[in-house]
């Protein structure tokens, strides 16, 4: 039986779908099984961040209304094959096409087969929301470091432990090192002040993400690339590795920081 | 009126008498007797319940409170008032005495208040964990919390301007006691050293250091 991971935040445009695309393709590359799932019905993008978007003949309406099985609508990604594959939104419809039961169903089946299913949230606190989650063992919530995403970060992991789902990890995107050093930018520890929940991981800001993105190959897969391996550790944190959390995750960040550090000081 | 043995008040169930203290027997129905024939009249053809505030009547001494009431035309009603009318008497006594604290009612919340999440309260507040702007406490007694506060908090918000908002790191977005609001000035604030209290000094809040 598998496990389904939600990945939520509340503010749009923190990296919601960065994040989901990665973390499965992070997950997929340490071999295991995963599925990811657009809930953000109207409004998808994780098909096209994954580079899969011209594939799609069926989309996750499709199957809670019965048009299809659930293996004709998972698309299969272009380097993982089986281990990797996508259960795209429907973009012609609204959120409301689909209720929580649904997707509590949906997602049960779907974990009997993979050992991870991971759904992509719409950002908001509405039904769209409330469908991501209905289904989730845990969830991951994404912020930046900036004070508006924590604020809504904040109100969504009091939405999730309204839910039910407590034990909420957290994902601090797009950290300036030069910025947070500068007092510019928030800092981890100003943001785990606040949210006082476990750190899975911290990204980076990376204009690669970007160049990645309309590639459509998830940057994690870049073996060279600084925020690469930030989720290329978040998926290993997911998997229980032996290291402590907090430490990984202060090496990476410390090593980049030093060397930004090395760089502007020559 | 504290210091009397008994009183006589009219309630919704009709005559109430309350006995203040049953140990001092004698000297009640003394009081009892110059109460009613001060106003003999009055209560003529009424029926009355007994209420006890302290110790207990024998049924003896039941009985020469029934025997003193009916010289003056009134009949005992063998029905206790009910609870409500006694603790609301003995409250409303309480109150007269002292508006503070206004009652004993403490809500312990072991948990972070989130954005997002209101919590009214008929009595005191106490968070163990913070609570995060976009949050908001509203109650009629005092706020105590053991962590941060960030959010909006309202004490004493029944009117009493008594009402202290104590927090570990006092950094509220806005502040509320009784009828007074207060926000933190704009721009970039000193970070509170330590435990800060806030209350009503004159006609503001005031934020000082818990020592």
């Amino acid at each position: 039986m598998g496990k389904v991971i939600v990945i939520t935040s509340g503010k749009g445009g923190v990296g919601k779908t960065t994040t989901t695309a990665n973390l499965g393709t992070g997950l997929a590359a340490l071999g295991k099984k995963v599925c990811l799932v657009d809930t953000d019905i109207g409004l998808r993008n994780l098909d096209v961040v994954l580079g899969l978007e011209n594939r799609i003949v069926y989309d996750l309406l499709d199957v809670v209304e019965g048009n299809c099985r659930v293996k004709q609508a998972l698309i299969k990604d272009k380097q993982f094959g089986e281990n990797l594959v996508l259960l795209p939104a429907a973009q012609t419809r609204e959120k409301d096409a689909v209720k929580p039961e649904q997707m509590k169903l949906l997602t049960e089946q779907l974990k009997e087969e993979y050992d991870f299913v991971i759904l992509d949230s719409p950002a908001g606190i509405e039904h769209g929301f409330k469908n991501a989650i209905a289904g989730a063992d845990l969830a991951v919530v994404i912020t930046t470091p900036e004070i508006s995403a924590v604020r809504d970060a904040d109100r969504i992991i009091g939405l999730l432990e309204a839910a039910e789902l407590y034990d909420s990890q957290l994902i601090i995107n797009r950290v300036r090192a030069d910025m947070v050093r500068k007092g510019d930018m928030m800092d981890i520890d100003d943001i785990d002040d606040i949210l006082a929940i476990s750190i899975l991981g911290v990204v980076p800001d990376d204009e690669d993400i970007i160049v990645s993105t309309n590639k459509g190959v998830p940057i994690v897969t870049e073996r060279k690339s600084r925020s690469g391996l930030a989720y290329r550790n978040i998926a290993r944190r997911i998997l229980g590795e032996e290291v402590p959390l907090m430490d990984l995750h202060e090496k990476s960040v410390m090593n980049w920081l030093r060397r930004v550090l090395s760089v502007e000081g020559q | 009126m504290n210091n009397e043995l008994c009183a006589i008040k009219g309630s919704s169930e009709g005559l109430v008498i309350t006995i203040n203290d049953a140990e001092q027997f004698p000297k009640v129905l003394e009081s009892l007797k110059r109460h009613l024939s001060s106003a003999q009249s009055f209560f003529r053809g009424s029926s009355a319940k007994l209420a006890l505030k302290r110790g207990a009547l024998t049924e003896k001494q039941l009985n020469e409170v029934e025997q003193l009431i009916a010289e003056f035309g009134m009949i005992l009603d063998p029905e206790p008032p009910k609870a409500r009318t006694f603790s609301d008497e003995a409250h409303k006594v309480a109150e007269a005495e002292s508006v503070y604290p206004p009652n004993d009612n403490t809500l312990l919340v072991r948990r972070t208040i989130r954005s997002g999440q209101r919590l009214h309260y008929d009595g005191n507040v106490v968070v163990m964990g913070d609570v995060n702007a976009g949050a908001e406490i509203v109650c009629s007694g005092d706020i105590l919390v053991m962590g941060s506060l960030r959010g909006v908090a309202h004490a004493g918000a029944e009117g009493n301007d008594e009402a202290i908002v104590f927090a570990f790191r006092l950094e509220p977005t806005q502040l509320r006691i009784a009828h007074l609001i207060s926000r933190a000035p704009d721009g970039k604030l000193p970070e509170p050293e330590g435990p800060e209290i806030a209350r009503v000094v004159g006609n503001i809040i005031q934020l000082s250091t818990y020592n």
